[in-house]
């Protein structure tokens, strides 16, 4: 592994946008230490790595959201330091991040041209000027929704159609996309694919930055690879295949998880769901799940899964049907009762409705914990040490990357923030842990001590129910896999039959039964 | 990732950070500064023992409103109805003790309760009903303002104070400190252990930094929410009852004013030594700066007028550091 930083061996077009030996460290910790990359016009680009490869940091840079301490980006060969996002923005730059930022309660049409609607002579806004300036864009996009609809009532899908929008109207020169499948069904996501490649066709340029190594290898010519904060292969051509990417984010042999924990003897019904139902996301959903059962939920974003779970978690009201847990009638009024009667939940958005980003790893982590860190139930004082301890534990556990128990958890990358989520309901072991997503926007490193944990974790008899909308992920991990199509239960697979194409036709299968019905 | 924070953003890290650092310390550097100044600018009568137990017995009673507020706020309510609540438990508590003849230390709980169950008001109406808070705890004050009126007429109630309820606020019982500090102390230690080093200050503080997360952590946030706003109320109960003795008489708006003063040592609060975050020595430390502002205006005869600017101006300037430190703290 040589790092890359002057790699001038292609000569051929002068890059649109070269970073080289790019360094930068919060506090103690060093974010960059040599990262390089350079991209040419319309061209799209892969930047891969783990969670805490300094991926993000890059791309906060070039978005003039933070400064590097050492380092140079030339952009069409004048140096180029962005200081603020407007001057990102003035200089042709668009970035399109995982949590995408939005104003929930403002139309398509305001969203795309945010900032620069048309003006009439006195200075009022030109709605009908502004429509016609965004229409087609929109259209180009593939954003079929009506132009004054609200985008909170808008899918994800639909909602990076827009920022991309945005970002054809911006004329911008190069887009950034931070994950930008991650929420998105197969279908949405090749059309995104299709746009993606006809903006490079017209001189956009594209930095793809994604954990899924296949849609790097579909889209990209060229990829970046970035390891502990160095920017450690660009691999081109022929040399830009699986094993080779892989090999660069990981540097060291991956474990392989599956077949291990597959042995295990299912234990009793834990939790029995029947006709579970909550219009119009979820209708009579039946199902069992054993002690230290792995149960995956498979199916298309949208298919009702999140709300499923919601519902068993008590965060949500049903309308209808019947649970009982450990033979018990179980009916949560609210998630306060499920995590009494023994559930635990990590849900899909970590940021907004898992972790509390201004707290530290200790205070999160001893949040679900807290029976177990007080001195008595008559004196609820919470004794630092032990939560200092179990906290400790957690990040040892778990391989968390954080300087210290006391560190914000919003500083710690994706993947880290994950293990947090997770990590806290290690030592309050729940009966029953539902995860959503658990392992979306984490590296490849990341993702497989994850699925070891879960395995181990049902080992010790927890049953554990698995929401995921990438099929190849739950083969892998599950024991079992229902798939939920429309808000139906519509396939349960297991042994041989469970497999990546047998998830993906059930979840498309039942669509088209549906349509036709 | 608003755009109040690019101004933050554009400064080079070194720089940031000095502004983290003085953003935090602003506060505690300002109550010094300001300390020093006066002692330089009034040796005979500021910097001594007699002025400064003063100046702490005059504000205890704001402190307390002000740390009962303080929780409310760090669930992330607003409660507008403590300043008219502590007037209606002022005149209610000297009613109960001189027309309906209890005696004081059933009248005080009594009072107390009752400030309990105006916090459980708001706070149903907030997380039941889903009411803005601000709303709902002004509509709560408003309405409070009309029972002190019904009860007591307009009229204060002076006649007849006991002595037992005026020494409650003028007497000094344990070592010669007056007995106000005494409570303030009492309270205030009370809520800094209560919301730093107990399992249910954890959730208050969760439930304040992100209320969905917190819910599906398994906390009750309604609850948490609630319990917020009733020790709030019991706060302001409290000042109420001791502003009743130190005035002698159960008056109409005479606590009202506190609530400008309890927002203003709150939010300065959360500008001290924490990143915009609400807690209760920052609350402590915010009240001390008022405290010792409006002492200096009295000493130099600062005319009346004066005295509202001041307030104002602090409240505007707490709220910018806070914001501040919120802002510094995101990058």
């Amino acid at each position: 592994m040589h790092a890359p930083s002057k790699d001038m061996r292609t000569a051929a077009p002068s890059p649109l946008l070269a970073a080289s030996a790019l360094r930068k460290s919060f506090g103690g910790a060093q974010a960059l230490k040599e990262a390089s990359l350079s991209i040419l016009p319309g061209e799209i680009h892969g930047l891969v790595g783990a969670n805490g490869a300094g991926k993000s940091t890059f791309i906060r840079i070039l978005a003039g959201l933070v400064q590097p301490d050492a380092g140079e980006i030339q952009l069409e060969g004048k140096p180029f330091a962005a200081a603020s996002a407007h001057q990102a923005s003035e200089a042709g730059l668009s970035f399109i991040h995982q949590e995408l930022a939005f104003v929930p309660d403002m139309t398509v049409i305001e969203n795309i041209m945010l900032g620069l609607p048309k003006r009439t002579r006195f200075g009022f806004v030109d709605w009908a000027a502004t429509a016609r300036e965004a229409l087609p864009i929109a259209r180009r996009v593939g954003v079929t929704a009506p132009l004054d609809a609200k985008v909170k009532s808008l899918s994800t899908a639909e909602n990076w159609l827009i920022s991309i929008g945005r970002a054809l109207v911006r004329k911008s020169r190069l887009i950034v996309m931070d994950e930008p499948t991650a929420a998105l069904s197969v279908a949405e996501s090749e059309r995104l694919f299709a746009i993606i490649r006809s903006l490079s066709a017209e001189g956009v340029a594209v930095l793809y930055v994604s954990h899924r190594l296949d849609e790097v290898l579909e889209l990209c010519r060229r990829a970046t690879v970035f390891r502990d904060g160095r920017s450690v292969a660009e691999l081109t051509g022929s040399a830009l295949d699986k094993p080779a990417l892989v090999e660069a984010i990981v540097g060291r042999e991956i474990v392989k998880t599956g077949e291990a924990g597959r042995a295990a003897k299912l234990g009793p019904v834990v939790l029995s769901v029947r006709g579970l139902s909550r219009e119009p996301k979820v209708k009579d959903v039946s199902f069992d799940l054993h002690e230290g059962e792995v149960l995956g939920l498979g199916g298309l974003v949208g298919a009702g899964r999140s709300e499923t779970a919601r519902l068993i978690f008590g965060a949500d009201r049903p309308d209808g049907g019947a649970m009982t847990l450990a033979d018990q009638s179980f009916r949560p009024r609210n998630c306060s009762d499920a995590v009494k009667a023994g559930l635990g939940f990590v849900p899909e958005d970590r940021r907004a409705e898992g972790l509390i980003l201004t707290k530290s790893i200790a205070f999160n982590v001893g949040l679900t914990n807290l029976h177990s860190l007080v001195f008595s139930p008559w004196l609820p004082l919470v004794s630092r040490t032990r939560r200092n301890a179990l906290s400790q534990a957690t990040i040892r556990d778990l391989a968390i990357k954080a300087p210290d128990v006391d560190i914000p958890v919003g500083k710690l990358s994706g993947g880290n923030q994950q293990k947090v989520l997770i990590g806290r309901w290690l030592r309050s072991k729940p009966r029953v842990l539902i995860l959503d997503e658990p392992t979306r926007g984490v590296d490849v490193g990341a993702r497989s001590e994850i699925h070891r944990l879960l395995r181990e974790l049902a080992q010790g008899g927890m049953a554990v129910l698995v929401i995921s909308s990438e099929p190849e992920e739950l083969p892998d991990l599950c024991d079992r896999v229902l798939v939920m199509a429309e808000g139906h239960i519509v396939g349960d697979l297991s042994g041989a039959d469970l497999t990546r194409g047998a998830i993906v036709a059930a979840s498309y299968g039942a669509r088209e039964e549906r349509a036709q019905a | 990732m608003n755009d109040l924070s690019f101004s933050a953003r554009r400064l080079s890290p070194a720089a940031k950070a000095a502004l983290g650092v003085f953003a935090r310390y602003a506060t505690i550097l300002g109550l010094l500064a300001m300390i020093a100044s006066f002692s330089l600018l009034s040796p005979d009568a500021f910097p001594t023992v007699n002025n400064f137990v003063n100046v702490l017995n005059q504000t205890s009673l704001a402190m307390i409103i002000a740390g009962g507020l303080t929780l409310a706020v760090i669930v992330g309510e607003l409660d507008l109805s403590i300043g008219y609540a502590a007037s209606l438990h002022g005149v209610l508590v000297t009613g109960l003790i001189v027309q309906t003849k209890l005696p004081v230390p059933i009248a005080i709980v009594v009072v107390v309760l009752l400030g309990a169950l105006i916090g459980v008001v708001n706070g149903l109406i907030v997380t039941k009903l889903r009411v803005n808070s601000v709303i709902a705890t002004l509509g709560v004050g408003t309405i409070v303002v009309g029972l002190t009126f019904a009860y007591s007429a307009g009229v204060p109630i002076a006649a007849g104070v006991p002595d037992e309820f005026l020494d409650l606020a003028l007497a000094r019982w344990l070592f010669g400190i007056p007995n106000p500090i005494i409570v303030m102390a009492l309270v205030l230690g009370g809520l800094w252990a209560l919301v730093e080093h107990t399992s249910l200050g954890q959730e208050i503080q969760a439930v304040g930094g992100n209320p969905a997360a917190s819910r599906l952590a398994g906390i009750d946030v309604d609850r948490i929410k609630i319990i917020g706003f009733v020790i709030s109320g019991m706060c302001a109960a409290l000042t109420g009852i001791l502003l009743a003795s130190r005035l002698g008489s159960g008056t109409t708006s005479a606590a009202d004013s506190y609530l400008l003063t309890a927002f203003a040592a709150v939010f300065l609060g959360s500008a001290t030594l924490r990143d915009g975050e609400f807690h209760v020595i920052g609350t402590f430390v915010g009240a001390l700066i008022i405290a010792f502002g409006f002492n200096g205006l009295n000493i130099f005869g600062a005319p009346t007028f004066s005295q509202y600017v001041f307030q104002g101006a602090i409240l505007i300037v707490a709220v910018g550091l806070s914001s501040l430190g919120r802002m510094l703290a995101e990058t």
